[in-house]
């Protein structure tokens, strides 16, 4: 009997809370290397991924790099200002 | 300075002269200096962009999370800081080679970044297009103000740790 893993089509999070977003915006000072580096040191990104995310913040003055829970944004937003990125948070928008 | 190189396995290491490190040390001291002070980010504008508003449109939510979490960014940038001044040779010394490991790479990628933070703040630098000269130079670099051409070069330190980081390694 072949093992099948069962995989509901829809997965429905349940969140106490709306979702939040981690922002992190454009800045005068931030090399854009180190952003890059931060993206991936502390999130794990990709390297195309945390320059993507980079150029987005570069070109569009922000980009939202993580979202989930307030609590866990929270978390994101403090280790940015500890690299010295300018983060903030807001409600995911749906 | 000669920029950062990879040292295999796990070190960079770059000259600075007696004159650079000594600068790095004062600078580093006065960024330990202004995050000690009992000064409120809403009375430094350093300090405010050292410990920003997480809520842009809520005052209250923003005072609240840095009651939560000012005391502890504040002693980690202070910590970087001794450490970055840690790093650096005897200013009395002969030698003139810094030598990081990765913990040491980290807290001098971030107190460099605190500083040049609080350097652009002082200088009143706001654009894009302000401060990153130091990636073309030009003649025209010749007579900046002092605190500009200090601003550059710490631009340049991290710039040269950065790629030294990811060159690949052994």
């Amino acid at each position: 009997m072949p093992l099948t893993l069962e995989r509901p089509d829809t997965v429905e999070e349940v969140r106490l809370d709306a979702p939040w977003s981690t922002v992190v915006w454009n800045d005068p000072v931030n090399l854009m290397s180190y952003v890059v580096y931060v993206f991936r040191s502390y999130f794990g990104f990709s390297h195309a991924k945390a320059e993507r995310l980079m150029l987005h913040v570069h070109n569009d003055g922000r980009a939202t790099v993580a979202t989930g829970s307030r609590e866990e944004m929270e978390r994101h937003v403090e280790a940015m200002h500890d690299y010295g990125l300018w983060a903030t948070l807001e409600k995911a928008r749906s | 300075m000669m920029g950062f190189r990879c040292d295999p396995p796990n070190t960079l290491t770059a000259q600075f002269d007696p004159a650079e490190r000594q600068l790095l040390r004062e600078l580093a001291t006065q960024l330990i200096a202004l995050l000690e002070s009992a000064a409120a980010p809403a009375d430094d504008p350093v300090l405010a962009r050292l410990l920003p508003d997480a809520y842009p449109d809520d005052a209250d939510a923003s005072a609240e999370f840095r009651r939560f979490t000012s005391d502890g960014i504040v002693d980690r940038k202070v910590h970087n800081a001794r450490a970055l001044i840690a790093s650096l040779p005897e200013p009395d010394g002969t030698a003139s080679v810094v030598h990081l490991n990765p913990a040491a790479v980290s807290a001098w990628l971030r107190s460099l970044t605190d500083i040049r933070l609080a350097t652009a703040s002082r200088l009143g630098i706001v654009d894009d297009d302000d401060g990153m000269e130091f990636l073309n130079p030009t003649p025209s670099s010749d007579g900046l103000d002092p605190l500009r051409a200090i601003y550059y070069w710490l631009g340049s330190v991290q710039q040269s740790l950065v790629e030294a980081l990811s060159q690949p390694s052994g």
